[in-house]
């Protein structure tokens, strides 16, 4: 290990916490570097993993741009969008997304959706790892090799407690702690650097590939607090497509069978020609919208122009605009004590929304950051903050949705009313109906309406160990924690003996800890491949920490080295570069070995000197 | 306040943590919330100095400065900050500013005084039939809506003549500030009524 004692000259590096936007569409992440946030790069280019997922009918899962690019020609196997089905169940999920999959979407006996690709059923929180997987390994080859095992994660402002934990535990599964959940919009007005504002409102308008957010944030002295978040879970980028497919599908009525939209070939080469000329209308007064599918007999080109579309995409974008007026309507604001507008998501390219937005804020959206990549930068500059760097930001945040417990005639009691601040807790009191009863159930709701039928559940508790006594004489004092990240907590305690009483979790559309244990296991149990993998993730990282001190020392020990084991070092140094990028194991442990020999004699010559100096550096201390 | 902090003995703003040193401290709960964010007890309340006082002192306790310092800390920090939000929303809510106000002084429970004056509850009655019958955006509601509002401004006025300075613990005007305070709650009760008939949000 002749690079270790190099270290001696260089200060450890300190913990790394980047930043991820995980989104519908695609993932990225961002460090905090030189006193600004920075989208990480492999190869100059932004690491951006297209957030899809193939799984062959072996088992082996591909993720980001391999996976996408298969997606074109097996479409069953691959799976997109992931993120709407985070934290929901079947029921829950929109009619129309289901029957554009070209996969099977089942769920297990409890109620948890799973994706049935190559044979092989997932839930959406083990896809999200998967995807969260290749971000961290992007990240730690983009890093030189630095391990990433924290981070920061963004959200819609909109998700609820089952969509944040459900999250949480995707990352988990993908081996990351996640050192906070940060909502989309807040991220997206931190890499603005609005938090150097005096004073002002933000509306931040995130028409995402798959859910809109509007959000309305105060920012004063570098504090950001949340006045009114709204939205709409199922409107994005991929609405827009959708209406593009249509006209696809309409210009095609008759010509083919109708079979033939079902199939998962046609639906995926729609979708992408869709989204071709959604984007190539960002730009151009018309588009061309191509499909060509000769084994199933579709050809077919339709010419768009902006005009159509605009009238097409008007009543989504309308939506949004309603989604807008609410968020001021909850901060008690008028659009006109807007003082700045920013966009997020790459459909806020379609020159519409700017424009719609613009007529109703009465103001110019923000446009100089790539609406891509905004969220990602905030998520690094909060990753900063958690790294314990500045507390120049501070995000007060509120929680989306009221909080309550279903009642005898099921009715819903709010606890926590939507835009609470959090942190926050309730405590309740509860006792027994019948003598010498020993436990409660209770029914956990998140939404504004007024029956617990009408509202999410996010889980079911069971209240045990409650010492036997005569009905209605215990005192069991509930507390219900919703956390920073806005996700809930319970704990309780019979208070009149000080028994602790024990709660028993059922998510409704979440992983039971067990769960989340189990699937851990089995993904260190099945897959040598996974061990090869993390192994071969570790090897580039140490690669990376090699080359960085290698580069560095030889440039001040190279005159000090015979030209033998310069020549050496310069070549082991080439040659490990290009292996970081390769993937097989076996490579990139040879190339590593290689450097780790060729370092030695540079290794050598430093130690000499750090020995000389230090001995020199005692003998100055004598006198 | 004149506590000052166990670990390095610096003046303290908040018993909830130090604003020199930055340790958390342990607040029970039930905390006094005027204590929390550093204020004497009073029924006045400046909104702009209670905003301040929140950001101050959530820059000592939020969770996001502890990330790094281990489960306890992180914890320890997630209760100090729920303490806090929750004092100020007790203290930025002027009927539960009140009603704390006149818990602490000793005086009636929301229970305790029984039910209205029969005059109270006839003009009760009579709101909630103008609230049947007529229907949204009518002149006849917007003169309720207007009435309602008057009332309200008037009984909050009584409130905060009654309350400032504070009356001494246990005092007898306490009663009439409960009175005015459940009187106040069926006025928004009806006030409730007519914007949630003006349609959904």
């Amino acid at each position: 290990m002749g690079y270790i004692e190099l270290e001696v000259l260089e200060d450890q590096p300190k913990r790394v916490v980047i930043g991820i936007d995980l989104g519908t569409t695609n993932s990225l992440p961002a460090i905090w570097k030189d006193g600004r946030p920075e989208i990480l790069e492999v190869e100059g280019e932004p690491a951006l993993i297209p957030s899809v997922v193939h799984v062959s009918d072996d088992g082996t899962a591909v993720v980001g741009r391999t996976a996408r690019a298969r997606s074109m020609d097996d479409p069953a196997h691959t799976v997109h969008s992931i993120k709407r089905f985070m934290g929901r169940s079947l029921g829950e999920l929109d009619e129309a997304v289901l029957r554009r999959l070209p996969y099977q979407v089942t769920q297990t006996e409890r109620g948890l959706v799973q994706v049935e690709v190559g044979g092989k059923r997932f839930t959406p929180q083990e896809i999200s790892a998967l995807i969260l997987r290749e971000v961290a390994a992007q990240a730690s080859v983009a890093m030189g090799g630095a391990e990433v095992l924290s981070a920061v994660i963004t959200v819609p402002a909109y998700f609820d407690d089952a969509q944040r934990q459900a999250t949480r535990d995707a990352a988990r599964l993908a081996g990351l702690e996640v050192l906070r959940i940060v909502n989309e919009p807040t991220a997206a007005s931190l890499a603005y650097g609005l938090d150097q504002k005096e004073e002002g409102t933000v509306a931040v308008y995130d028409l995402g590939g798959g859910t809109f957010d509007v959000s309305i944030l105060s920012i004063e002295g570098g504090v950001f607090e949340v006045l009114s978040t709204n939205g709409d879970t199922s409107l994005g980028g991929d609405d827009l497509d959708a209406l593009l497919v249509d006209l696809l599908r309409s210009e095609l009525e008759g010509s083919v069978e109708g079979s033939v939209f079902d199939d998962p070939a046609f639906r995926q080469a729609a979708r992408l020609s869709a989204e071709k000329a959604k984007v190539a209308l960002s730009r151009d007064p018309e588009a061309d919208l191509v499909i060509s599918l000769p084994e199933l007999g579709v050809n077919a080109r339709r010419t768009v122009t902006r005009e159509e579309f605009e009238r097409l995409a008007a009543p989504l974008v309308e939506r949004s605009i309603r989604c807008c007026e609410r968020a001021l309507k909850d901060a008690e604001l008028e659009p006109k004590d807007v003082d700045e507008v920013v966009l997020v998501g790459g459909s806020t390219r379609v020159p519409l929304v700017r424009a719609e937005v613009e007529r109703f804020f009465g103001r110019a959206p923000h446009t100089e950051l790539n609406p891509d990549q905004v969220v990602a930068l905030g998520a690094a500059a909060q990753a900063e903050v958690l790294m314990g760097g500045s507390r120049d930001i501070l995000l007060m945040d509120v929680t989306p949705l009221s909080l309550g417990l279903e009642t005898m005639g099921g009715a819903a009691e709010k606890l926590i009313q939507r835009n609470n601040r959090i942190p926050c807790s309730v405590k309740e009191g509860f006792t027994t109906y019948a003598d010498n009863q020993s436990a409660i159930d209770f029914h956990v709701l998140q939404g504004e309406r007024e029956l617990a039928a009408d509202c999410r559940s996010l889980g079911r508790f069971k209240l045990t160990g409650i010492p036997p006594m005569p009905a209605g004489l215990p005192r069991v004092g509930v507390k219900f924690h919703l956390d920073a990240d806005g996700i809930l907590t319970v704990s309780a305690k019979e208070e009149s003996t000080g028994a602790s009483a024990s709660i028993e979790v059922k998510p409704s559309h979440g992983l039971t800890e067990d769960e989340v244990s189990d699937m851990l296991e089995a993904s260190f149990k099945n897959a040598r491949k996974d061990f090869e993998e993390r192994r071969r993730v570790d090897l580039i990282a140490e690669i990376g920490i090699m080359l960085r001190h290698a580069t560095a020392n030889l440039t001040v020990a190279e005159e000090r080295l015979d030209r033998e084991s310069v020549e050496d070092l310069h070549e082991a140094i080439a040659a490990a570069k290009e292996a970081r990028l390769c993937t097989e194991l076996e490579l990139v442990q040879a190339a590593r070995d290689t450097l780790d020999r060729a370092t030695m004699p540079l290794a050598a010559v430093l130690m000499d000197s750090v020995v000389k100096e230090a001995v020199s550096g005692k003998k100055l201390g004598d006198l | 306040m004149d506590a000052t902090c166990p670990s390095c003995g610096a003046g303290l703003e908040t018993p909830l943590a130090c604003g020199a040193c930055g340790v958390l401290m342990l607040t029970e709960d039930g905390a006094c919330p005027f204590a929390l964010l550093g204020l004497e007890p009073g029924f006045p309340v400046d909104a702009k100095d209670l905003k301040t006082r929140l950001r101050r002192f959530t820059r000592l306790v939020h969770p996001d400065f502890f990330a790094l310092e281990g489960e306890q800390a992180l914890a320890k920090a997630e209760r100090n900050n729920a303490l806090l939000n929750e004092a100020f929303a007790v203290l930025s809510d002027e009927t539960r500013r009140a009603d704390r106000l006149v818990a602490r002084l000793g005086g009636p429970s929301e229970k305790d005084l029984g039910s209205m004056p029969q005059a109270f509850l006839m003009e009760v009655m009579e709101w909630n039939e103008t609230l049947e019958e007529a229907s949204p955006g009518s002149a006849e509601m917007l003169r309720l809506s207007s009435e309602l509002t008057e009332h309200r401004d008037r009984i909050s006025t009584e409130i905060a003549a009654a309350l400032t300075p504070l009356p001494q613990p246990g005092a007898a005007s306490l009663a009439g500030v409960r009175q005015s305070l459940n009187a106040r709650r069926y006025v928004d009760r009806a006030l409730g009524r007519i914007s949630a008939s003006a349609g959904p949000a």
